[in-house]
């Protein structure tokens, strides 16, 4: 009988133990279903670390897609967010993310996003540059409504948006063109740094 | 007395396992988000058709440039509510009560009875509208398939019923015409008109559909901008850009191109599935 | 008294004086020469009146800038071109013209634009008063279904057409999508008794693949050679029932628009001649005109008082449209004979 016990307790100990198992998630608490850290694609900063976009969690972002390779309009986008980073009030930065994203997954390997980050001079731990494959640069440059198009192997032509997602992953404003009030986004950024102290 | 009180304890750890059980499927959806994780449903019976491909000129652009189509497979019809039911079955990520907001907007399914029942009068066999591009090409890599291109689309839509060219006949762009300004030509059963030259039906006649890369579409929603990218330039350009200024039709496609985002859900907006080819020939 | 406290009163003085002449330089700005751009438009945001043709919303009158919210939905519908001919018509609130928007320079408008659900194609606005790319055409082209929106300020007063941009516009706009917004100076425009609106369009038709119900003719359009050229997108739309009226003794005012796709029109009342017209739709105003070139894409305000009861012929004097395809309206006036200014003369010489 006691055997039969010892048996019975056993089992259900198991039961118990593969029970919590289970129940360790690490699913992020009342995610809303309009954030992107929803997206289960892979990307590579230029660390080379592999990461998704959910590892960006609790801290303001502010995207936008380049290659690094465009002569024409991305290096005024990129000046644009070196005049945000540099208008951020240094107290919030530490609260800000600075995300460049690749659309050009090919030739902007995550050594050549180091290169570039050196060379202009954004090698401070808020700037972030992403690549991953073609499927996933489609599918984001899609949740961002970014129209994208490779017109010869070196060359895209693409929307000019510099998007601001809250620390939860949620789109706050987008502002578009390349005439983008710096001051806008700025100004969007303390107010979102400060709403989610 | 001992069995019973064995008996309930282990009753008891079932269920609260059975529970938690639950949790995690819902948590893992969460967790493997939806392009990584999508069941394939029972199989559909559409037949793909071999398009050869070849050289082709897009509506807008350069007139020098040509873009070569590779062959391809394409679904001979759109996508019906009936698959589109059985899909939403086997991936309840993708059901109106549970899909993520950031990947279709507030119309999803619009007017369905509940997460598992099409809408009152509706036609299983007609084709599947109010889904975003997200939830398009979730569908066709479950089942092994992606998007059409803009590209291969357009490709295919050059042809009439005889030829696969027919850009040049006058009455090409007027027949399609006439189909485009009929209302309410969604609700309508798929393959009840004449297929095209290659075998491929209702290119035309009851929906717009999405294409894998239609946000390639750079024409902003002022037709008359017309620039190759969105320049900014707002005058009659739109005439000088697209290749064929009597072309209506196509106009009208890359209008609704240039309108819509990847979430959007529209009353008339559905999709086919394309398939790569090794076949050559 | 000593030197500080005149010193102090002589300061008090020469600034209280120096303040009082800047007051009077303000409100002298502010009268005349305020851009609009820098005027403030007050207080929340408010739904402002639209009307159908031939109406037009009340006068702004003498307030000051506003906010409003203008709302327009796009349509596809059927409807009658003439007689018993049914056309798909594509409006803006459901009618040809769309509606008319009556604001003030330096009023801010929030549009909204909303394409019916039912709608088989995109659509937007461009609105000539906007001040802006494409004047609002890409950041409201919406799809089926959708609602887009901007804001602009209204800084040039004047009447001004509004029309759908989508492509194929010439299409967009055969069908009947286009409009008028006016946007009055400060103070408003000068008080008349009547108001109305017209406007001119040109269609091409054929049969469409429904019974008795007729479409857009790209052929004809490119040809330039419309099968109707109508006031207010309906055969008869000012005749009988519905000519437009006034009496004896009163002004008149027109707001008249052209939405072309492609004519240009010839306008014309018989029977009167305008007193005043602001040429194509500006703040130019010339006097003692009879007939008034109308652009596609144009506008033009007339007014006239009418002095002899009768009915007055509204033409685009390119008269094979007004006698053979439909451009033609009546303006009814009602009052007392007036034989100093016209008298038929009865009696006939053998």
């Amino acid at each position: 009988m006691k055997k039969y016990l010892l048996l019975i307790f056993s089992v259900a100990l198991l039961i118990i133990t593969s029970c919590t198992e289970n129940k360790q998630q690490p699913v992020e608490q009342n995610m809303s279903g309009n954030s992107i850290f929803n997206l289960s694609t892979v990307w590579h900063n230029q660390n080379g670390d592999s990461l998704q976009f959910k590892n960006l969690q609790g801290k303001t972002l502010v995207v936008v897609m380049i290659y690094t390779s465009c002569k024409s309009a991305c290096p005024i986008l990129v000046a644009k967010m070196k005049t945000i980073e540099s208008k951020i009030s240094r107290k919030d930065i530490e609260k800000v993310s600075l995300v460049l994203v690749s659309i050009d997954p090919e030739t902007d390997t995550p050594e050549h996003l180091k290169e570039f980050a050196k060379t202009n001079k954004m090698e401070e731990p808020q700037w972030i540059f992403l690549s991953s494959n073609e499927e996933a640069t489609q599918e984001f440059a899609n949740v961002l409504s970014m129209k994208y198009k490779k017109i010869s192997p070196i060359d895209f032509s693409h929307s000019n948006i510099i998007t601001i997602f809250n620390p939860k992953g949620v789109m706050v404003s987008q502002e578009e063109g390349l005439e983008i009030n710096v001051d806008n986004v700025v100004n969007t950024v303390s107010k979102t740094v400060k709403e989610f102290k | 007395m001992y069995r019973l009180l064995t008996f309930c304890l282990i009753m008891f750890f079932v269920f609260s396992c059975t529970k938690s059980a639950e949790n995690i499927e819902t948590n893992s959806e969460n967790v493997h988000a939806h392009n990584t994780e999508i069941n394939s449903f029972s199989s559909t019976d559409v037949k793909m058709v071999y398009i050869k491909g070849g050289l082709y000129k897009p509506f807008y652009g350069s007139d020098t440039i040509l873009v070569d189509v590779k062959p391809f497979l394409i679904d001979e019809r759109p996508v019906t509510n009936a698959e589109f039911l059985a899909f939403v079955k086997a991936n309840p990520q993708w059901q109106r009560s549970s899909v993520k907001k950031i990947f279709v907007d507030a119309a999803y399914l619009k007017d369905w009875k509940s997460d598992t029942e099409l809408p009152l009068n509706a036609d299983p066999e007609a084709p599947v509208c109010f889904v975003s591009w997200f939830a398009a090409k979730a569908f066709a890599k479950s089942i092994g398939k992606r998007l059409p291109t803009l590209d291969e689309w357009e490709f295919v839509a050059m042809a009439d019923t005889d030829t696969p060219n027919a850009r040049n006949k006058p009455s090409y762009s007027d027949a399609i015409l006439d189909l485009y300004l009929e209302k309410d030509r969604q609700y309508k059963k798929v393959k009840q008109s004449k297929p095209n030259y290659w075998g491929v039906y209702n290119v035309f006649d009851l929906i717009w559909e999405w294409t894998d890369d239609f946000n390639s579409a750079l024409t902003t929603g002022d037709s008359r901008a017309g620039e190759y990218d969105d320049k900014g330039l707002f005058c009659a350009g739109g005439a000088t850009s697209a290749t064929d200024v009597l072309n209506y039709a196509a106009y009208m496609r890359y209008s609704m191109r240039t309108a819509i985002k990847a979430n959007y859900t529209i009353a008339n907006l559905g999709f086919r599935c394309a398939k790569d080819t090794l076949i050559t020939n | 008294m000593n030197t500080k406290n005149f010193m102090l009163l002589a300061a008090t003085a020469v600034v209280s004086l120096l303040m009082s002449c800047n007051t009077n330089e303000g409100t002298k700005t502010t009268s005349t020469t305020q851009s609009p751009i820098d005027m403030v438009a007050e207080g929340e945001p408010e739904m402002a009146e639209v009307t159908g043709a031939p109406n037009v919303p009340a006068p702004v009158g003498n307030r000051g800038p506003k906010k409003w919210i203008v709302k327009l939905e796009t349509t596809e519908i059927e409807g009658t071109i003439a007689d018993s001919t049914k056309y798909t018509f594509w409006t803006f609130n459901n009618t040809v013209p769309g509606s008319f928007i009556r604001v003030r320079e330096g009023d801010e408008v929030e549009l909204f634009l909303k394409n019916a659900e039912n709608s088989v194609l995109p659509h937007n606005i461009d609105l000539h008063a906007v001040t802006g790319p494409g004047g609002g055409a890409a950041a409201t082209t919406s799809a089926p279904g959708k609602e887009t929106s901007f804001t602009f300020k209204a800084i040039n007063p004047g009447l001004y057409v509004y029309h759908c941009a989508a492509p194929p516009v010439p299409m967009h706009i055969g069908n009947g999508m286009y409009g008028l917004i006016l946007v009055e100076p400060a103070g408003g425009l000068p008080k008349v008794d009547r108001e109305y609106y017209i406007m001119q369009g040109d269609f091409y038709t054929k049969a469409s693949s429904k019974k008795g119900l007729m479409e857009f003719d790209n052929d004809k359009a490119v040809a330039e050679n419309p099968d109707y050229v109508l006031f207010n997108g309906k055969k008869g739309s000012l005749l009988g029932a519905n000519m437009i009226e006034a009496k004896v003794g009163e002004t008149v005012r027109l707001f008249v628009g052209n939405g072309g796709p492609n004519l240009t029109s010839s306008f014309h009342v018989i029977g009167e001649i305008f007193d005043n017209v602001y040429l194509e739709g500006g703040s130019t105003i010339s006097h003692n005109i009879q007939t008034t070139m109308i652009p596609a894409g144009g506008s033009a305000i007339v007014e006239f008082k009418v002095d002899v009861p009768g009915e007055y012929v509204l033409v685009d004097h390119s008269l094979s449209r007004a006698f053979n395809k439909g451009c033609i309206g009546k303006l009814k006036v009602t009052g007392e004979p007036n034989p100093k200014v016209f008298k038929a003369n009865t009696l006939v010489k053998e």
